[in-house]
C-alpha cells in the first residue's frame, strides 16, 4: 500500500467534495429526487466521490510488460482510508461552518441549513463522524473494485446508469409518454416531485440489467458486421449511405417536435441554433485552424440586420420586410462584416489572432450599444417586435412559397457550383473527390437559376404563417437551416478550398509556397463562418422577437467554441453531438437545458468538461477520423515503431 | 555559358529588408535553363531570404526579379508558382497529418492541365518507387529519407521549370545526404533547372555547374563550380581548410 498515494487521493477527494458543497451544488440538487424519496440528486452527486478516490488510491501504475500485482484485501483498507479522509474533510467543513458561522460571508451556501442537513439529527460532531464513516465504507467499496467480479460491476454500472439516465431524461420520457397517451405509465414511473418511484426504479433496473446481460453475447457480432462497412474507402456506396442517414435523420428531426411539449421544443430549438452556429465556427476553427474568439460579432450582425429590416418598431429604416426577404441582406451584411473584420486580422497568427478577434467581438457589441449607433440599433433598449406580422401583435416567419422556391434555387445553384468546382480537381483522377455526373451538375445550375429568378419575381404566390413563439415550428425551420449548413460544410470540406484550408492549418508558409493564396483562402473561411453565424442570428432574433446588445456577450463566443471543441474540431457530427450534450443537457449561456438545476453551475460544469476533455480526449467526443489520428499520431507511430522492432526481433530469432 | 539566352531567373540589384534590417544588398544573380546553380553561405547570410524573394513571399524594396524574361517583382507567389517555380523547403516540412497522396495533390494545386497529372505522378513514382508504396500513409509517419522524396515529389507536381532546394542536406544522415544530391542530379537530367541553397559547400559544388557565395547579404564570389572548388579564399572560408 502506497500511503502517500492514499493520503493524496483522499485529500483531493475531500477537496472535490467540499467544493461541491461550498458552491451549493449539493444543496440545489438535493431538492431533486433520483429515487423518491430515498435518494436525492444531491447525494448522487457526492456519493461517487469517495468511491472514485478510494479506487484511485489503489490503482497501480503498471509499466508496460511488468506483472500486475493481484488485487488484495489491503486494497480495501487503502480505499477505506482514502474514503475516510475524503469524508473527514467534508465533516471538517461542516464543523467549521457550525463553529464559525461568519464563513457564510464568503461562501453563501455554507449555512446553518447545510450544517443541519449533515448533522443527521444530532450535533455537527456526530455529522462529521457519520460522514467520515460513510466515506470509509464507500472508499472501501471503491478500493475493492478490482476484487469484484466483472459481472457484478457491470450490473451495478447498468443500474446506476439507468436510474440516473431516466432521472435526467425525465422531461423527455415524460413528454413522450404523455404524448403517447400513457399518462398512467408516466405517473407510475415518476413521482409528483418528478423523481423515480422506488418500485419503478427496481423494475427499470431489472429490465436494464436483463437487456445488458442478454445483449452482451450478441454485441460482438454486431460490431463486426458494422465494422466491415466502415473499412470501405470513400466511394459512391459511402456517399449513398451518408445521404440515406441524412434524410432519415432529417425526417426524424422534423417529426420529433410532435413528441415533446413546449419546453422541450424550446430546448430543441436552442440546440439547433447552436449546431448552426457551431457549424459556422467549425469552418473557421476546425477547417482553417483560425482561432476566432469574436465569432458572436457575426451572430449579432445577423440578428440586428433581421431586426432592423423586419421590425415595425426599428428606430431607423423599418422597411418591415418579411423574414425570408431579410435573409439575403443578412448574408450580405455578414459577408461585409466578415471582410471588414477579417482583412486586418487575417495576417495575424495563433494567439494574436485570438486576441484581436476577441477585441473585435466586443467592439461590435459596444458599437451596437453606443449612443452613436442608437438611432439605428436602439442602444440598450434594443429592438422589439421583430418580424411582427402586419397589423398583428405577434411575430414570426411568413413562409412565402415563391421565396422558399428561390431559396431552394439558390441551394441548387450553390450545389451545382460546388460540384462544378470540384469536378475541376477530380478530372485529374488523382483525388478521392469523385467526378460528378456532368449533365446533373448543369441541370442543377439551370434549375437553380430558374427557381431563383422565378421566386424573386413572384415571391408570394402562396404563404404559410409560422408564429415565432411556437417552438415546434421554429425548430423545424431551424432544422432546415442546420441541414443546409451541414451540407455546405460537408461539401466544402472535400472541395479544393477545403483542401487548401487543411494545408493552411497544417503549415501556412508551405501552403503559400505551393501557390495557395493565403489571404483570400483564409478570408473565405472567415466569410463562410460569418454567413452561417448570421443566419443563426436572424433565426435567434425572430424566435425571441426582441434583441438587446447584452444578448451578444463574449460568453456566447466562448460557449460556441466549447461546443465545437467538445464535439470535435473539424467534425460535422461532432458539432451536433457537442451541441446536444452541452446545450441540450446543460443549457446554453442564457437558455435552460434538460436539467434546469444546473442553472448557475453551468459554467463550472463547462469548465470541468473542457479541462477533462483536453486531458483525456482532446480530439472531441465524435471526431473526424483524420483529426483523431492527428492527435494520437505520436502514440501510433510509436506503436508502429515498437511493432516493427518486435517483428524484426522475431525475424532474427526465428 | 551562352550569355545570349534568356535567364530562367534573374536578380537585378535586389535589396530586401525585414523592417529596418537590410538583408539582401544589391544581389545580382542569373540562372539559365538546364543549369544546376548553388548558393553557398553561412548562417544568417540571407540564403533563405533569397529563396523567399524568388517566390515572392518577401518583396524586395528595390531591384527587379525576372522569371523567363518577365518582370515578376510585383507578382504574387501563386503567379510565380504558376510560372514554373517550385520549392522544396528546408527540413522538408510536409503536411504531416495528410497522406502522401494529399501532399502531392497540394503540390499540383495550381495546375491547369489536370489531364497530365496522372502521368506526372507516375514519373515521380518512377523516380521514387518508395513513394508509391507509401501513398495512403500519413506523411508524418515516414522516415526522414522518405519524407525528402515526398517533399521533392510535391514540388515536382507543379511541373516546375526551376526547382528551388533549401538546404537539402539539413537533418539527414550522411548516406541520405548523398542520396539527396543524387536525386537532384536525376531531376536535372530529366530537364528541370535546379537552384540549391546549401551550407554543405563541398557536396553542393560537386554537382553544380556554377555557384554563388553569399556573405551577410552580399554576393562575394560568383564562378563555375570547378573554379570555386579551387578558389583559395573559398577553400578557407567554407571548406574548412586551414591555410
Amino acid at each position: 500500500m502506497d500511503m502517500r498515494r492514499v493520503v493524496r487521493q483522499g485529500l483531493i477527494g475531500g477537496l472535490t467534495l467540499s467544493l461541491i458543497v461550498a458552491v451549493g451544488m449539493f444543496q440545489v440538487f438535493d431538492g431533486r429526487k433520483v429515487i423518491d424519496p430515498y435518494l436525492s440528486a444531491g447525494y448522487a452527486l457526492i456519493l461517487w466521490v469517495p468511491i472514485l478516490f478510494g479506487y484511485r488510491a489503489t490503482r497501480q501504475v503498471v509499466p508496460d510488460g511488468a506483472e500486475r500485482r493481484p488485487a488484495s484485501s489491503t486494497d480495501i483498507l487503502a480505499g477505506a482510508i482514502a474514503g475516510a479522509i475524503t469524508g473527514l474533510l467534508l465533516g471538517l467543513v461542516v464543523v467549521i461552518t457550525a463553529l464559525k458561522p461568519d464563513i457564510r460571508n464568503s461562501f453563501l451556501y455554507l449555512s446553518p441549513v447545510m450544517v443541519e442537513k449533515f448533522s443527521y439529527g444530532g450535533t455537527h460532531w456526530l455529522g462529521a463522524g457519520i460522514l467520515t464513516a460513510a466515506g470509509a465504507v464507500l472508499g472501501a467499496f471503491g478500493g475493492a473494485m478490482d476484487l469484484i467480479p466483472t459481472t457484478v460491476k457491470r450490473i451495478l454500472a447498468t443500474v446506476a446508469a439507468t436510474l440516473i439516465g431516466f432521472n435526467f431524461a425525465e422531461l423527455v420520457v415524460g413528454d413522450i409518454l404523455r404524448s403517447a397517451g400513457q399518462n398512467t405509465l408516466d405517473r407510475w414511473i415518476y413521482s409528483s416531485t418528478r423523481g423515480i418511484n422506488p418500485l419503478a426504479a427496481v423494475v427499470l433496473s431489472v429490465i436494464a440489467v436483463a437487456l445488458r446481460l442478454g445483449l452482451r453475447g450478441r454485441s460482438g457480432g454486431l460490431r463486426e458486421r458494422f465494422g466491415n462497412g466502415d473499412n470501405e474507402r470513400t466511394d459512391n456506396g459511402k456517399r449513398m449511405r451518408y445521404l440515406v442517414i441524412a434524410v432519415v435523420a432529417l425526417a426524424a428531426g422534423a417529426w420529433l417536435p410532435n413528441l415533446f411539449g413546449l419546453y422541450l421544443n424550446e430546448v430543441l430549438s436552442n440546440v439547433g441554433l447552436f449546431i448552426l452556429l457551431g457549424l459556422g465556427l467549425n469552418i473557421v476553427v476546425g477547417y482553417a485552424g483560425l482561432l476566432d474568439l469574436g465569432y458572436v460579432a457575426f451572430f449579432a450582425v445577423g440578428a440586428y440586420t433581421t431586426a432592423i429590416l423586419t421590425s415595425p418598431a426599428s428606430p431607423a429604416l423599418a422597411p418591415e420586410l418579411a423574414f425570408f426577404a431579410s435573409l439575403p441582406w443578412v448574408l450580405v451584411m455578414a459577408a461585409i462584416a466578415g471582410l471588414i473584420i477579417g482583412t486586418p486580422v487575417i495576417r495575424m497568427r495563433g494567439d494574436y489572432l485570438a486576441i484581436v478577434t476577441l477585441g473585435f467581438g466586443e467592439i461590435i457589441r459596444i458599437a451596437f450599444l453606443s449612443d452613436w449607433m442608437k438611432p439605428i440599433t436602439g442602444g440598450a433598449q434594443g429592438i422589439l417586435r421583430i418580424g411582427f406580422f402586419p397589423g398583428e401583435s405577434r411575430g414570426g416567419i411568413i413562409l412565402q412559397w415563391g421565396m422558399a422556391l428561390a431559396v431552394i434555387g439558390i441551394i441548387a445553384l450553390i450545389v451545382g457550383l460546388l460540384r462544378w468546382n470540384s469536378s475541376r480537381i477530380s478530372a485529374s483522377g488523382l483525388t478521392d473527390i469523385p467526378e460528378y455526373h456532368k449533365p446533373t451538375t448543369y441541370a442543377l445550375l439551370v434549375v437553380g437559376l430558374v427557381l431563383t429568378v422565378g421566386g424573386f419575381i413572384k415571391p408570394d404566390f402562396a404563404t404559410w404563417v409560422i408564429p415565432g413563439i411556437h417552438p415546434p415550428s421554429m425548430f423545424r425551420i431551424i432544422l432546415v437551416f442546420v441541414a443546409l449548413a451541414a451540407f455546405v460544410s460537408w461539401r466544402l470540406r472535400d472541395s479544393r478550398v477545403g483542401r487548401s484550408w487543411m494545408a493552411i492549418r497544417e503549415d501556412e508558409q508551405i501552403a503559400q509556397s505551393m501557390g495557395i493564396n493565403i489571404v483570400t483562402t483564409k478570408l473565405l473561411a472567415f466569410v463562410m463562418g460569418a454567413m452561417l453565424a448570421s443566419l443563426g442570428g436572424a433565426l435567434f432574433a425572430v424566435k425571441l422577437g426582441s434583441i438587446y446588445p447584452h444578448s451578444f456577450e463574449i460568453i456566447q463566443s466562448i460557449i460556441i467554441l466549447v461546443v465545437v471543441i467538445v464535439g470535435g474540431m473539424g467534425s460535422i457530427k461532432g458539432v451536433m453531438i457537442g451541441a446536444v450534450v452541452l446545450i441540450g443537457i446543460l443549457g446554453g449561456p442564457t437558455q435552460p437545458g434538460l436539467l434546469r438545476e444546473f442553472g448557475e453551475f453551468k459554467l463550472l460544469i463547462y469548465g470541468v468538461i473542457l479541462v477533462w476533455m483536453m486531458l483525456k480526449r482532446p480530439e472531441g467526443l465524435w471526431p473526424e477520423a483524420r483529426r483523431a489520428q492527428e492527435l494520437h499520431q505520436d502514440e501510433m507511430s510509436q506503436d508502429a515503431w515498437l511493432q516493427a522492432g518486435e517483428s524484426a526481433a522475431e525475424g532474427v530469432s526465428g | 555559358m551562352t550569355e545570349e539566352r534568356t535567364p530562367l531567373l534573374e536578380f537585378k540589384d535586389v535589396n530586401t529588408y525585414y523592417g529596418p534590417v537590410h538583408i539582401l544588398k544589391d544581389v545580382n544573380l542569373k540562372i539559365y535553363p538546364g543549369e544546376i546553380v548553388c548558393l553557398l553561405g553561412g548562417n544568417a547570410s540571407g540564403k533563405s531570404t533569397t529563396l523567399k524573394t524568388i517566390l515572392g513571399m518577401v518583396i524586395p524594396s528595390s531591384g527587379t526579379v525576372y522569371i523567363d524574361g518577365h518582370d515578376v517583382t510585383k507578382w504574387t507567389t501563386s503567379q510565380r508558382v504558376e510560372h514554373g517555380i517550385s520549392m522544396v523547403p528546408e527540413n522538408r516540412r510536409l503536411f504531416k497529418r495528410m497522406t502522401v497522396k494529399e501532399n502531392l495533390e497540394i503540390g499540383a494545386y495550381l495546375r491547369k492541365d489536370k489531364e497530365n497529372l496522372q502521368a506526372d505522378m507516375e514519373r515521380i513514382f518512377e523516380l521514387f518507387p518508395r513513394v508509391k508504396e507509401r501513398l495512403n500513409q500519413k506523411a508524418g509517419t515516414l522516415s526522414g529519407g522518405e519524407q525528402q522524396m515526398v517533399a521533392v515529389g510535391r514540388a515536382l507536381m507543379s511541373n516546375p521549370k526551376l526547382l528551388l532546394m533549401d538546404e537539402p542536406s539539413m537533418g539527414l544522415a550522411p548516406i541520405l545526404v548523398a542520396q539527396s544530391f543524387e536525386i537532384i542530379q536525376q531531376i536535372h537530367e530529366a530537364g528541370t533547372s535546379v537552384f540549391v541553397v546549401e551550407q554543405n559547400a563541398n557536396m553542393a559544388l560537386s554537382i553544380a555547374d556554377r555557384g554563388y557565395v553569399l556573405q551577410t547579404g552580399q554576393l562575394v564570389l560568383s564562378d563555375t563550380a570547378e573554379a570555386l572548388l579551387a578558389n583559395p579564399q573559398m577553400r578557407q572560408a567554407y571548406l574548412g581548410e586551414v591555410s
